[in-house]
């Protein structure tokens, strides 16, 4: 038959209605099951933003908090944070954030509206809510049936069976997935470690406000990077050890930033131990992201925060003391420059690139320092014992007093403050290192006829087997 | 290289006659010739001179790093079947290849460090099913008295920690506990139940013969096999199935014309150390309390109490 006459089928529309599926099965693996926990916490957190009881401005988040619990059958997270208000039913339970939503509370982070979902659909196929907001006590049933049932997208919302003591929320999961029930009860050790290490990182700073979060009811010890600052110089203009600042407002979001020491740099016999065997399995060194109070990125210590880009050599042990917090605070939260997971930088944004900038401006003044005293790490300890480590928001109290200059020609405009960090006097040319390795063996043979002492430090060894020549020579 | 008389310390000999008899306790159900041991014997090789006489079909391994101990080995081979490897147990981890045969692994350290952990660790993953890792490490609080030392033991094991913030006990048996915590932690890292395999504890001690030590004993297997695995331990005094909190050993120096003296009371049901301080007719710590405590040890373990005589060679 010639192409021209053959006939044409009637189309019709096709169907582009979303698969429920997708949001069970697909979207859960773009999320680590702590992370989805996270996600759940972080509601509770929006939860008190929306919450009417007056909050101080120091402790914003005291007197509420979040308790988890889980075992091999079920998952549960109840909070206390004002539950979810009836007004916003029709939107809390949607897959997706429509747009007629009304406006979320200034310092959120839920932008998609999806956290609570996902969450829910990685751990198993059933759930019930539990809510009560004011004079609303109401929940909610996701059942097995529901979730296989493509057509069905209403889910039946009834009366609380039971009164809460306070406004707030409780989600518990049931009919768990094989592997989320073996993580709850097989691996629950390792699992509870990892959580509540997630937790005390990532909720630290919300934890330090007043919040209180935990787990199979052991209360979670938050874990906030302090930085060494030195509050009074030994003079005027005298250099001393603290922080690289910087901040800034753009498109609404306040940028804090510093960047600074947690510890005295290390010795070479440090950065040489750790080299050959991992010496600490945890440490403060890197970056910290926050936004709105949530860390989303922890001590990261790749080219995501700077490090090995433009001037600033990659990661290594000799830098662990350098660490660095930077916060972005926004009322709208799609402003932050946070992934869908909200654990992950959108590495392109383009307020993220511009504050990145000042990132490794700030980082290469504690690297320089750290390269100027290489070698002379127990000379330079000296500086840190003159301080003392503060915490981001003793931090940023401290700042208010300090002479902040502004930075006009700098994308972001802001103000920022350099420190003046001591500097060593140039190296004698008389003085000379020696340095030399010889076989474990010999050197406690060495030790244990200069010390009576086999396990006598090596540098010691060296030094008094030098010694002990020099006198000899000079005879 | 100078070591300590490893040979002559009482509570590491029950440690040792404790993997003897996990050993004795699978031969029941797998033939043990299907596996090799794998140990630091150390100048003396004392735990290969009684797998051979206990367990004389299991092939043994040594793994020595320094020459001078690795020649007092081959001195001291207490059979021919001991094949000695004069290498760094790091390198012979990263060559090892189990070729899906099973294997004992002692992994007995003298020194707490990260390091330890990760060899645990990657050592987990590359075993064959059925095979028994022990690992002892030194826990010993005293190391960790101040501030500086217990913010350093945060930062050092931070990874393997159930609790991350928390500070290391002060009690032996806490910190024990807390040892066999982040090995447990380090276990499900290594085996995540997903995987299919998971390290099964045996048995768990501390004890100290100068330095607090921790040694935990476990068999990796198929999450199916797990039960019968248990089945294989049901009823032996010492097992530790469930990780509870580890069992301490502290036997008390006794001369042999005591130990005879004792013999005839043993084994004894109820209130042994009452029953045994009774028969001695004085007691033998500084006061009855600990004395019963010491005998009770006496009477658990006095089947692996090794004796120290003189001898004319």
């Amino acid at each position: 038959m010639a192409r021209g006459t053959q006939q044409q089928p009637a189309y019709e529309p096709v169907d582009a209605s979303p698969v429920k599926s997708f949001f069970v099965s697909m979207l859960t693996r773009d999320i680590k099951l702590e992370e989805a926990i996270l996600d759940l916490l972080d509601n509770c957190v929006d939860g008190i933003l929306r919450s009417k009881k007056r909050r101080s401005a120091q402790k914003p988040y005291d007197g509420f908090c979040a308790g988890i619990k889980y075992d091999k059958d079920m998952f549960e997270i109840s909070d206390n944070c004002g539950g979810i208000p009836w007004d916003l039913h029709d939107y809390a339970f949607r897959m997706g954030r429509s747009h007629d939503r009304p406006a979320d509370p200034a310092g959120a982070v839920g932008v998609y509206g999806i956290g609570m979902k996902r969450a829910i659909f990685k751990m198993g196929e059933e759930c019930l809510i539990s809510t009560q907001n004011d004079c609303h006590r109401y929940e909610v049933e996701i059942t097995r049936e529901w979730v296989r049932d493509e057509k069905n997208w209403q889910i039946p919302v009834r009366p609380a069976a039971r009164d809460m003591r306070h406004d707030g929320t409780t989600i518990v999961v049931g009919g768990l997935y094989p592997g989320i029930s073996a993580r709850f009860s097989d691996d629950e050790k390792a699992f509870t470690s990892e959580l509540e290490q997630m937790v005390a990182t990532h909720y630290a700073f919300i934890i330090e406000k007043g919040f209180s979060v935990k787990i199979n009811g052991r209360a979670v010890t938050p874990r906030p990077t302090r930085l060494i600052f030195t509050k009074k110089p030994a003079g005027k203009g005298a250099p001393v050890i603290r922080p690289f600042l910087f901040k800034a407002t753009a498109n609404d979001v306040e940028v804090f930033l510093a960047v600074g020491f947690t510890r005295p740099i290390p010795s070479q016999d440090e950065v040489a131990d750790d080299q050959r065997e991992k010496r600490y399995s945890s440490i403060d060194a890197g970056w910290t992201v926050v936004c709105n109070d949530r860390a989303v990125l922890y001590c990261d210590r790749n080219e995501l925060t700077g490090w090995g880009e433009a001037a600033v050599p990659r990661y290594h042990t000799q830098f662990i003391a350098i660490s660095g917090i930077v916060e972005f605070r926004a009322d709208d939260a799609s402003k932050l420059p946070t992934t869908t997971t909200k654990r992950g930088i959108d590495a392109s944004s383009p307020l993220y690139l511009q504050v990145k900038n000042k990132m490794r401006e700030g980082m290469q003044v504690f690297i320089e320092y750290t390269n100027k005293w290489k070698g002379r790490a127990e000379e330079a300890k000296a500086h840190m014992r003159a301080g003392e480590p503060l915490s981001f928001a003793e931090i940023k109290a401290e700042a208010e007093r300090l002479p902040l200059r502004r930075t006009r020609r700098a994308v972001p405009q802001g103000e920022q403050y350099m420190p003046r960090l001591p500097l060593p006097k140039r190296l004698e040319p008389q003085r000379r290192r020696i340095s030399f390795t010889k076989e474990v063996a010999d050197v406690q043979c060495v030790a244990e006829y200069l010390f009576n002492d086999e396990n006598a430090d090596p540098c010691a060894v060296g030094e008094e087997c030098f010694d002990r020549l020099l006198r000899e020579a000079r005879k | 290289m100078k070591h300590p008389p490893y040979h002559l310390r009482p509570n590491k000999a029950v440690d040792r006659f404790m993997l003897i008899e996990v050993l004795l306790r699978v031969r029941k159900a797998v033939n043990l010739s299907e596996y090799t041991y794998y140990g630091l014997g150390g100048p003396y090789l004392e735990e290969f001179r009684l797998l051979s006489e206990f367990c004389p079909e299991v092939k043994l391994v040594s793994i020595e790093e320094d020459h001078d101990t690795y020649k007092r080995q081959r001195f001291h081979l207490p059979c021919r079947n001991v094949r000695l490897r004069n290498s760094d147990f790091k390198s012979f981890l990263s060559q090892f290849n189990s070729r899906d045969r099973r294997s004992v692994f002692w992994l007995d350290y003298t020194r707490l460090e990260y390091s330890a952990f990760e060899d645990f660790m990657s050592l987990l993953g590359k075993v064959a099913t059925g095979s028994i890792l022990k690992i002892t490490l030194p826990a010993e609080p005293r190391d960790y008295s101040s501030d500086e030392k217990r913010k350093e033991f945060r930062a050092r094991f931070g990874e393997v920690l159930p609790n991350p913030w928390d500070s290391p006990p002060v009690e032996a048996e806490q910190f024990a506990y807390l040892v066999q915590g982040m090995l447990q932690v380090a276990a499900q890292r290594a085996l995540p139940s997903a995987v299919g395999r998971i390290f099964q504890p045996l048995s768990s001690f501390y004890y100290a013969d100068g330095v607090g030590m921790f040694t935990l004993t476990g068999i990796v297997c198929l999450i199916e096999n797990v039960r019968v695995a248990r089945e294989w331990f049901r009823g032996w005094p010492f097992a530790n199935l469930n990780w509870r909190a580890p069992r301490r050993i502290d036997v008390p120096f006794l001369s042999t014309k005591e130990r005879l003296h004792l013999q005839k009371h043993l084994p004894c049901g109820r209130h042994p150390g009452r029953t045994l301080t009774k028969a001695l007719g004085y007691i033998i710590d500084e006061d009855r309390r600990r004395s019963h405590a010491k005998m009770k040890q006496y009477a658990d373990f006095y089947r692996y109490f090794p004796h120290f005589v003189r001898a004319i060679p």
